[in-house]
């Protein structure tokens, strides 16, 4: 279980600051698929950060009884200057996994063959979210934590990604930040959305949806 | 138990995925690679004192003057790199902190590391090639040396903390660092001994924590030859008081951190 108490977090903003969200309370059962929702800005990205530990909140608190991936997204987690493989490398080191199958398994996946060779700010968003994933899916977590990345990529990723996360690892919790209808509708259990500093969670998916697209 | 082991486990897996990651992205793998690490000290004593040597004669004061150039510069290159290294490293590392287990103190700890490392084998180095022209003596207190290291490392270290948080908080820091570095040479105890000093000087001297280490590094070295003067609780206690004010810094930096 993962649960976030309480949670504010504000952002310095000139002489003042910007509260992205105040008092947010969320509970993440195991198994349980998580949509958020909101509109550029509101705060997903900052949500995912604070459960993944990579932002700290200005107050609240925030509990895991699970193992949480690294948030997904378009490059964060990686050395810019290192490739593909010397990323791997360190993510190997640091989880205490051997790299052989690491290597072999992002090979596999992420099908950028010669590229694995050079640095990742060589890569285009749609190639960092293959080797994101693809190292991602090689640690098991009991919850993932997906910013956006889903949806980029062509469809042959996108089919790959759906099975590894959807139907092999069908029994994990996921949080899932996206503005696809489509994508919450079809995975997700329950939907939040964040709007003006505050998350709402709807257990009802379709309900949530609809009242995102009044926002 | 169990659970601190674990946390042990991953401590020291994190500190030497750090430590790699730092060689391979600042020296590569090309040609002497990491071995890169010593080479700046080794250049700065190596020059340093030719230069000496050359104003000063072989021998002052009763002791080689490139083996005591060399002894106190590459501790300096140690300081005056850590504090380079040390700023801003949060904000230039942040993006590791999407990996749970890597903490700020890694970042700081395994720069400080690399460059202490990096100055041991440059002094050592140094140390076995002028013996072997006779312009090095054996060190007379292998005890001494260590420990005049050990304190120069601990202070060193202990202003890293306090300067890898302040230099993410204020702009001036990183402006106004290289001199302060240099300033402070005088302070450093690297060109003398305390007791080649006016007598009226040395107890002002004594209160920074360099003299000390230093003193305890040429003693360990030259024994006999020189007179050493050292009071270990002045770096000890500057320590242990920046040490509590700079892991107070980074955690209160550690919540204001923004990770792109």
């Amino acid at each position: 279980m993962i649960s976030c108490e309480n949670l504010s977090k504000r952002y310095p903003m000139g002489s003042g600051h910007k509260q992205v969200f105040k008092n947010l309370n969320l509970r993440i059962n195991p198994g349980e698929r998580i949509g958020l929702l909101g509109r550029n800005g509101a705060g997903k990205t900052t949500l995912i950060k604070l459960i993944g530990g990579v932002e700290m909140p200005t107050s609240g608190k925030v509990r895991r009884e699970m193992s949480v991936s690294w948030p997904l997204g378009f490059g964060g987690g990686f050395q810019g200057s290192l490739t593909g493989y010397d990323n791997a490398r360190f993510i190997a080191r640091i989880y205490g996994m051997e790299y052989d199958e690491i290597r072999d398994f992002v090979e596999d996946f992420s099908q950028l063959g010669t590229q694995l060779k050079m640095p990742v700010k060589t890569y285009s968003s749609g190639m960092k979210a293959r080797l994101a994933f693809a190292l991602s899916l090689t640690i098991e977590f009991a919850c993932y934590l997906i910013d956006e990345v889903i949806v980029v990529g062509d469809a042959d990723f996108q089919r790959k990604c759906h099975f590894e996360l959807f139907d092999k690892r069908g029994d994990r919790a996921l949080v899932v930040a996206s503005h696809s209808p489509d994508l919450i509708r079809e995975f997700c259990d329950r939907a939040v959305i964040i709007h003006e500093g505050s998350g709402r969670m709807y257990s009802d998916v379709n309900e949530a949806l609809e009242v995102y697209s009044t926002l | 138990m169990s659970k601190l082991a674990a946390g042990w486990r991953i401590q020291r897996r994190v500190i030497s995925a750090l430590m790699i990651r730092e060689l391979v992205t600042r020296f590569g793998r090309e040609n002497i690679g990491f071995l890169w690490m010593m080479a700046e000290p080794l250049l700065f004593a190596v020059l340093v004192g030719i230069m000496w040597r050359s104003l000063h004669g072989p021998e002052e004061h009763g002791v080689s003057v490139v083996a005591f150039i060399a002894s106190g510069y590459i501790p300096l290159t140690l300081f005056r790199q850590s504090m380079i290294r040390a700023t801003r490293v949060f904000s230039v590392n942040a993006s590791l902190l999407y990996h749970r287990q890597i903490k700020i103190l890694d970042f700081i700890f395994v720069r400080f590391l690399i460059e202490a490392i990096g100055a041991m084998m440059a002094f050592t180095f140094i140390a076995i090639v002028l013996m072997a022209m006779d312009e090095f003596p054996t060190p007379a207190d292998i005890g001494s040396l260590l420990a005049g290291w050990f304190l120069y490392c601990l202070f060193t270290f202990s202003l890293c903390l306090v300067l890898a948080p302040l230099s993410e908080m204020s702009d001036v820091l990183e402006k106004l660092l290289p001199v302060t570095t240099y300033v402070m040479i005088p302070f450093s105890g690297t060109f003398t001994m305390l007791s080649w000093l006016a007598p009226q000087v040395q107890p002002f001297m004594l209160y920074s924590p360099f003299v000390s280490a230093m003193e305890l590094i040429r003693q360990g070295i030259f024994g006999e030859s020189v007179h050493a003067m050292w009071d270990i609780t002045v770096p000890i206690s500057a320590s242990a008081i920046l040490t509590v004010i700079g892991l107070t810094l980074c955690r209160r930096v550690r919540r204001e951190l923004v990770v792109e």
